[in-house]
This record gives structure tokens, sequence and C-alpha cells, in this order.
């Protein structure tokens, strides 16, 4: 693999290197003597007559003299142009040709090579499956593992089978696939990925070792906490979730960097896939990482962690404006009633979506208090959405809000009918 | 003149192979980069999250009768959590709208509508009375073209991202999964659109609006536009996007922020090149409000769309593309060479501007001063030959580099003789370089002329009921670039 990779890089730089001179050889023959170079091309009609001059003669003479100096350079006849050019030119038709040729090798060699380790993995984890079913049922572990997994690439897969087949069992049965993992020492394997150099190896021992629940390894993840591959970063941090017992989520008070959705999504299916208990996440509304009070904003969300709701209704007045819109959202959908004053006291000096963000949570907890000012909202405002929003909130307060839009319908200072229409339409979300 | 066609044309030449084989080093690098991560990456925790962003997916369709429900039923069967499909009907004049409407039990709704971006008039605004269809809103609007269908579109999303999809194109059902995930990773840079690898589904084998087999297309035309694809999409756009130069989200598929969009005032409708000239202007809205942002690209296949399958209808589809390219390159001309736009300005347009507009002229040029020196008796043959098996030497193995890196990456083509047949096809593509630069000269006289011909393309459709796509079927279609 690493060959092949190798002779397409040769390949590549001499491509570019040729490539590369041949302009530069074409330019530089403009300074050349005379009586070696015809300057141009194609040749034009002056040039054709130049061939027949004396210079040409010793052109001729000259790049013949030049050939006999070197060895390397093919005997062709240079057409009348620069003796360099012309050479160049056609190492690099070589050089392509060749490159085309190994080019092609390697792509069959690659196909080939694929559909063998194809072959040969699909084989492993047949037999894998079968051995593995056999110590589950029984007791003993068979030497046919040992005989099996005798390189690399044998021993990868029959971590991956183990880990494939783990993932559906519980208790006895995925303790024993663990006790499995360890007699055969596939731990080193992994601990030595987690600590190699190289990023994509790492990943695929913190994944590994966290799923074997072997803390080995845990110093190698807290410095990847911080790391600038963002992959390296999420592996270790999920394993660290999954390896740190009590405080899953300590790891959160140290990072620096942007917690991404991805990230936190990723958090969150972990939590939920493997039925891990979720902390309180108010502790970290707080944080200096907006990024990570996002994250402790949905996780209220999802766990509806409604005792939270004094922390959320601070995030309301933080500075910005993501973590504040989030905040908004989450409010509303937790149905925070204590954060409406506050909201009704934001919108004026909010921006455009956190203002539509507020409207939506207002419908989200309909309460008749805040008619007067979602009236004004729908009287004052002209943009679209925000009528639409502050009508849903009106409408969403039952009997009270209804009386209140039947009456705005007959208003003559603003034609609210079509707004009204669109809200009371159940067929649109 | 002899010095300016003899040398310029020569070095330009050089310069463009360089730049390829550039542009294939810093591919090389993103395609590494991007599959190594790409195979530590779950996107099953997508499916069902209910964190995941809310997407829209916007489909114009103009005269798409015959598979219009099978689309639809494509698109709504997407792998993803939270996504809504917006159906824009731009007054077709067959049955599309009527069918659609049987299909999926539609009834008119009281939509209220805003109009952000200006587009033509909605007639009406449709959803289903079948629940397990709520995902879906079709519009009925006034014909205005595909960028103002879309405009439209964007008007009645709800989403934060929206996906622009041509409704003929077939969508792999992970696309959206791999689409949003920059999106999702997002840090100091706001990513504001993420394209993907369009591919051919000439002769591939289809069900229900879903690849069943994929196949190398049989005819010679289209099999040269694989190559021509897989060069565009994994050597050229793949580094583009590395080098933070990446001017083009094909038309066929891409995902956007949707408030950028409507910043930057949405797709022009004065462009046949609506999808380049989107983007050269969200570049710029963030360039000239100094806010940090990133358009990025992936190297999956994400959508199959069907190319022309004779030189009458590609004629037609590279002058819509040249036409498309000069009036972007035209609007946005303040970008050139302007330290302002950073690598955009000093990299990225000029690049399409020397090579993607002007080579194709210049290169005229060239077989025009040769055809005059043949007739004239001045060509020295044997220095032609030369140059010609050097280009030539170099086209193959750029075409060969390409076919690699799909080998390396995803290599769809299963069968060994496929790939065999690629690379065939790669001994004979530059002969019908000619073809090409005609067609780009066509393109320039007709966007010197403003000639708005959108003429009519030659398509086979796909019959639902059969594996195969059908063969004789041409049905009459307002062309849009892809």
């Amino acid at each position: 693999m690493k060959l092949k990779y190798f002779f397409i890089s040769i390949l590549f730089w001499l491509q570019l290197m040729m490539v590369g001179t041949i302009p530069i050889l074409s330019v530089l023959k403009a300074g050349l003597p005379q009586d070696t170079i015809i300057t141009d091309t194609i040749l034009s009609e002056n040039d054709i007559d130049a061939q027949t001059s004396p210079d040409t003669v010793i052109l001729s003479q000259e790049s013949s003299n030049r050939e006999q100096q070197n060895p390397w350079l093919w005997k062709v006849n240079y057409f009348g142009k620069s003796f360099k050019l012309v050479n160049a030119l056609i190492i690099t038709i070589v050089i392509s040709t060749v490159s085309m040729v190994i080019l092609l090798i390697i792509i069959l060699l690659n196909r080939t090579r694929m559909e063998r380790e194809q072959k040969l993995r699909q084989y492993l984890l047949e037999k894998y499956q079968s051995l593995i079913v056999e110590y589950l049922y029984g007791d003993t572990v068979s030497d046919e593992f040992l005989k099996i997994a005798s390189d690399r690439f044998r021993r990868q897969v029959l971590i991956d089978q183990i880990i494939d087949v783990s993932i559906n069992l519980k208790g006895d049965s995925e303790q024993k696939l663990n006790d499995l993992y360890k007699q055969l020492g596939l731990q080193n394997d992994s601990i030595r990925k987690a600590t190699s150099r190289k990023w994509h190896h790492k990943v695929k021992g913190f994944r590994e070792l966290a799923f074997m629940n072997i803390r080995d390894a845990n110093n190698e993840m807290y410095k990847a906490l911080n790391s600038l591959n963002e992959i390296l970063r999420m592996e270790a941090q999920i394993a660290l979730v999954r390896l740190s017992g009590e405080n899953p989520f300590m790891f959160l008070n140290q990072l620096k960097r942007p917690f991404s959705l991805w990230e936190q999504i990723s958090l969150y299916e972990l939590l939920i896939q493997h039925n891990l208990s979720a902390p309180s996440f108010n502790q970290w509304l707080d944080s200096p990482n907006p990024t990570v009070i996002m994250f402790a904003l949905r996780m209220i969300r999802e766990f509806k962690q409604n005792d939270a709701e004094e922390d959320v209704c601070k995030v309301l007045s933080h500075p910005e404006i993501r973590v504040k819109h989030l905040a908004i959202e989450v409010a509303g959908d937790l149905n925070m009633k204590s954060s409406l004053e506050i909201m009704k006291r934001m919108y004026k000096n909010e921006e455009y979506n956190n203002c539509v963000e507020i409207l939506r949570s207002m419908a989200k907890m309909p309460d008749p208090s805040m008619l007067g000012f979602l009236k004004l909202v729908l009287d004052k405002e002209d943009d679209v959405q925000l009528q639409i929003e502050a009508t849903r909130a009106i409408e969403n307060m039952g009997e009270v809000g209804v009386a209140a839009l039947v009456k705005l319908m007959k208003s003559e200072y603003k034609n609210y009918n079509i707004i009204i229409r669109h809200v009371l339409d159940r067929r649109i979300n | 003149m002899a010095f300016f066609f003899a040398n310029i044309i020569f070095i330009l030449t050089l310069i463009l192979f360089g730049s390829y084989l550039i542009l294939g080093l810093f591919s090389a690098m993103a395609l590494r980069k991007y599959l190594r991560k790409n195979s530590y990456i779950n996107y099953n925790s997508l499916v069902l999250s209910p964190i995941s962003p809310r997407v829209s997916i916007i489909a114009p369709a103009f005269n798409e009768s015959k598979n219009i429900i099978d689309n639809i039923r494509t698109l709504l069967s997407l792998y993803y959590n939270n996504f809504e499909v917006i159906i824009v009907n731009d007054g077709s004049t067959d049955d599309t709208f009527a069918k659609i409407k049987e299909g999926f039990n539609l009834v008119r709704v009281n939509y209220f509508f805003d109009y952000r971006i200006p587009c033509e008039r909605i007639k009406g605004v449709y959803k289903s009375k079948d629940p397990s269809f709520n995902r879906l809103t079709v519009i009925d609007k006034n014909n205005g073209g595909k960028a103002d269908s879309l405009n439209a579109g964007i008007n009645i999303s709800r989403s934060s991202l929206i996906v622009t999809i041509d409704a003929d194109s077939v969508i792999e059902a992970d696309s959206l999964l791999k689409l949003v995930k920059p999106f999702l990773e997002e840090k100091d840079h706001r990513v504001i659109g993420t394209g993907g690898v369009i591919r051919i589904v000439n002769s591939c084998d289809i069900e229900k609006g879903f690849i069943r087999k994929i196949h190398l297309p049989e005819k010679i035309i289209p099999r040269l536009q694989v190559l021509e694809y897989t060069r565009a999409f994994l050597l050229g756009r793949m580094a583009w996007s590395h080098l933070d130069g990446l001017m083009l989200i094909s038309g066929a598929m891409g995902m956007f922020d949707r408030e950028t969009v409507i910043q930057a005032g949405g797709y022009s409708i004065k462009t046949v090149g609506e999808d380049m000239e989107l983007v050269l202007r969200m570049r710029r809205y963030m360039a000239e409000h100094k806010k940090k942002y990133e358009v990025t690209y992936i190297p999956d296949p994400l959508c199959w769309t069907e190319v022309p399958s004779d030189l009458r209808s590609m004629k037609q589809q590279r002058n819509r593309w040249t036409r498309g390219l000069i009036e972007s390159l035209w609007t946005h001309r303040k970008i050139f060479f302007n330290r302002k736009y950073k690598r955009l300005g000093m990299l990225g347009y000029p690049y399409w501007f020397f090579f993607e507009w002007m080579s194709p002229l210049i290169a005229f040029g060239g077989f025009v001063y040769t055809a005059y020196l043949i007739i004239t008796g001045h060509l020295n043959w044997s220095f032609f030959l030369l140059l010609f098996v050097f280009v030539y030497t170099f086209a193959v193995l750029l075409s060969t580099w390409s076919v690699l890196f799909e080998e390396i990456t995803f290599h769809k083509y299963e069968r060994k003789r496929d790939v065999l047949r690629l690379l065939s096809a790669a001994l004979v593509e530059p002969f019908f370089y000619p073809a090409h630069t005609w067609f780009a000269v066509t393109g320039n006289i007709q966007a010197l002329f403003r000639i708005k011909a959108w003429g009519a393309v030659k398509r086979k459709g796909f019959d639902k009921d059969k594996m195969k796509p059908v063969k004789e079927t041409a049905s009459s279609k307002k062309i849009t670039p892809s």
C-alpha cells in the first residue's frame, strides 16, 4: 500500500518537474546563442526560410555535437527547434507514457488487492464468528483464535468482530467477550494504536479501548482533548465519557476549543445508546466556552431537566447571540414560564432571529398576560414571519386568544385576515 | 502575431498542465485526509438525532411528468430525521402538477407567502391530506425558470439549511447526512455552502428512483463525460475547496446556509449559470461584510444525473455553461486580483478567468493558426507532431490519474471491465477537444450578442416500471445548467 503511494508520488513529482522545466526552457532559449535556436515553436514563413540559412546548418552541427556529448539524450531530429526544449518535450512524453502504464498497473493491482482483502475479511469474519459463538457457549479459548490471528490484519479483523458481537450483548456474555479480548492479548494492539503518533491509529485505539473498558491509555485521551484534529478530539471525548467512571463529563471543564454540533450529537447518541446516566447539565451553563453552554442547554432540553429553569433564564442575558437564541428556544420547549417576562423585556433590543425565536417560545408556553405585548408586535411589525409567530402565540392562548383574533379580523387599520388564516391552517407546519 | 500564437499558446498550455498537476496534488492531499476522517464517522448518529438541524430540499420541476412521482418518493425516503421536501412546479405545460396533486393527495393551504427574495407569482401552496406525506410541500407558480423556482422555495422554507437539487436527479439515500456534516463541524468560520460529486447515470439500472446497478455509459459521449466529471470533481473541485477558492457548487445538488443565501439576494434570474453566480455572490457578501466563512466540498458521490448522449445536446449544454461562466465572471469582475477577497480573488477567480474562460478561446486561435499554416504549407509537421504527442500523452495521463483517484476512493464501477473501458475512453477523449473548444466559442458568441436561447435537450428519462432507462422518449425541457 505504502509502496503504491511512493510510486505515485515519485511519478507526480517527476511529471511536475518536467512540465515546470519546459516553460523555463522555452523562455531561456531566447537567451541562448543565436546559432542554437529558432524562437518559434511553430514556424512562420520567415523561420522556414531561416531553416535553409547558414545558421540552421550551424544549429544542426551544434545539436549533433551536443548529442555526442550527452549519451543520455536520444539521437533525434530536432526539427530546427531548441535542443533542450525538444529533449524536455520528448522526456515528458516518455515519462507521461511510462506513468500511464504504471498507473494502469497500480489501478489493476489495487483492484485485485481489494478483492483479495475483501474475500479474506469475509472468510475471517465467518470463521471468527463461529469461534466466538463456540466460546460463548463453552468456556475454553480455542487455539484456532491465535492460529488464525497471526498477523496485524487478522488480529484487527478479530478485534472488529469481537466489538461487533459485543454491541448486541449484555451482562455475562459481554463480560466473557471482554475476557476473551484480554486473554488473547488484543488490548496490547489497541494500546499500541492509542499511543501511536498517527492520529488515525490513535482514533482506532481509543475506540477499541473505550469499547472494551480498558483505562490504560486514559492519559493519551486527556492529551487529545484539546487536539487540533477534530476527529481525534471527538474520539477522546467519547472514550473518556465511557471510561471516566463517576464523572464522565468532567472533560467539558477542560475543553478550550469549540465543541462542534457534530461532537455534541455524537456524545448525545453515546448517552442514549449505552444508557449512561446524564448528569445535571446546569453545572456547565456558566462555562467560559460558549459551545459547552450550548451543549448543556441542548442536554437540559433532551433530558427534560426542568430544575435548571433559573440557570437557563440567566443564560438569556448571555452576550453571544447564538447562545441566547438557544436559551430562548430551550426555555420555550421546557415551558419555563419565568422566562416570559425576561423575553418580553429583551425583545426590543434583540436581533431579528432572536425576536422570531422569542415569539415562537411565547407560542409554546401560551400565557394571557402576554396578549397585550403580542398584539403590539402584530400591530407594529411589518415582517411577515414576526406577524405569523405573534398571531400563532395569540391563537395558542385558547379562548382568550381566539376572541382577540376575531376582533383583529374585523380591524380596519390593518388586514390581519390572511395572516390569521395562515396560522389557523393546521396543515401548515 | 506569429510570436503570440507560437509561444504564448505553448506557454499557456504548459502552465495549464502545471496547474492541473498542482491541483492534483492538493486534491490527493484533501482526499486522503477526508477518507481517513470519514472512515471513523458514524453517520447513523445523525439519522435519528433530535439535535440535527432542519433541512429543506428544494426541487424545481418543469415538465417532469414522466418521473416526478418516483422522484418525490425518493426524496421523501432519504435518510435523515429532520427535513422537508419543497417541490416547485415552475408553470409546467404538461400534467406534472396534476400528477403530483393526485399522487400525493394534495390540497391547497392558506399560505401567507413571504417574498423575501423576489420571484414570480405563487398561484398556490399545497400540502398532502395524507399524514405520511406531511414532509411534502408543493408550490405552484408561474413560469420563471430554475433560479426563480429556487427563490420561491427558499422563501417558503423555514429551515436553517437548504438543499437545492434538479428534480430529475437520482439522489443517494445518505446524501443529506454527508452534506450536512460540514455545517455541523463549523467552528469560528461559518459554512455557507457544501457541494459534492455528481455522477453520470446514463446506462445505470434505476428502480423506483434509486440506483440498483451502476454501469459505465454504453455510448461514447456520455462515457467521455464520466472522465470529464471525475477530473472536474475529484481533481479540480476537491483541490479548490482545499485552497479556499471553490467558485461552483453544482446546481444538481448543493446545500446552503439559508440566511446567507437570503442576505446575498438569492439566485439570480439574469444568468443561465445561477449556481456559480450564487456561490460567487455569497462569497462576496461574506467577504464584504468581513465575516469568516467557508465553502466546503465533499468527495462522496451524492447525486446521479443524466448527461447529453449526442453532440447536439452536448453543444447546447456547453454553450449554456460558457454563457453562465461569462455572465458570472462579468458580474463579479470586482473580485479579479482583488486582495480583499483573499484566495478567491488572487487564485480562484483568475484561474477560472484564464483557464476556464480564455483558454478555449486561445486554443481556438491556435487551431485557426495551425489550419492557416497547413493551408499555406508553412507548418513544421515534425515539431507539430511532437507537440501533439506531448499534449495527447499528458491529457491521457491526467485522465488516468482521475481514474486512479476514483479507484482508491469510492470505486463505484465494480466491474474491472468498466475500469478498462473507462481507461480506453481516456485514449479517445483528447480527439474530442476541438469539439469542446468549438462549443465554448459558440457560447462566447452567444454571450457576446446576448442570445437567450434556452434550447431543448433530448432526455431519455427513466421508466419507473423498468430497470433500464427507456430508450426513445425525448421530452422537451427547459435547460438549466448543472
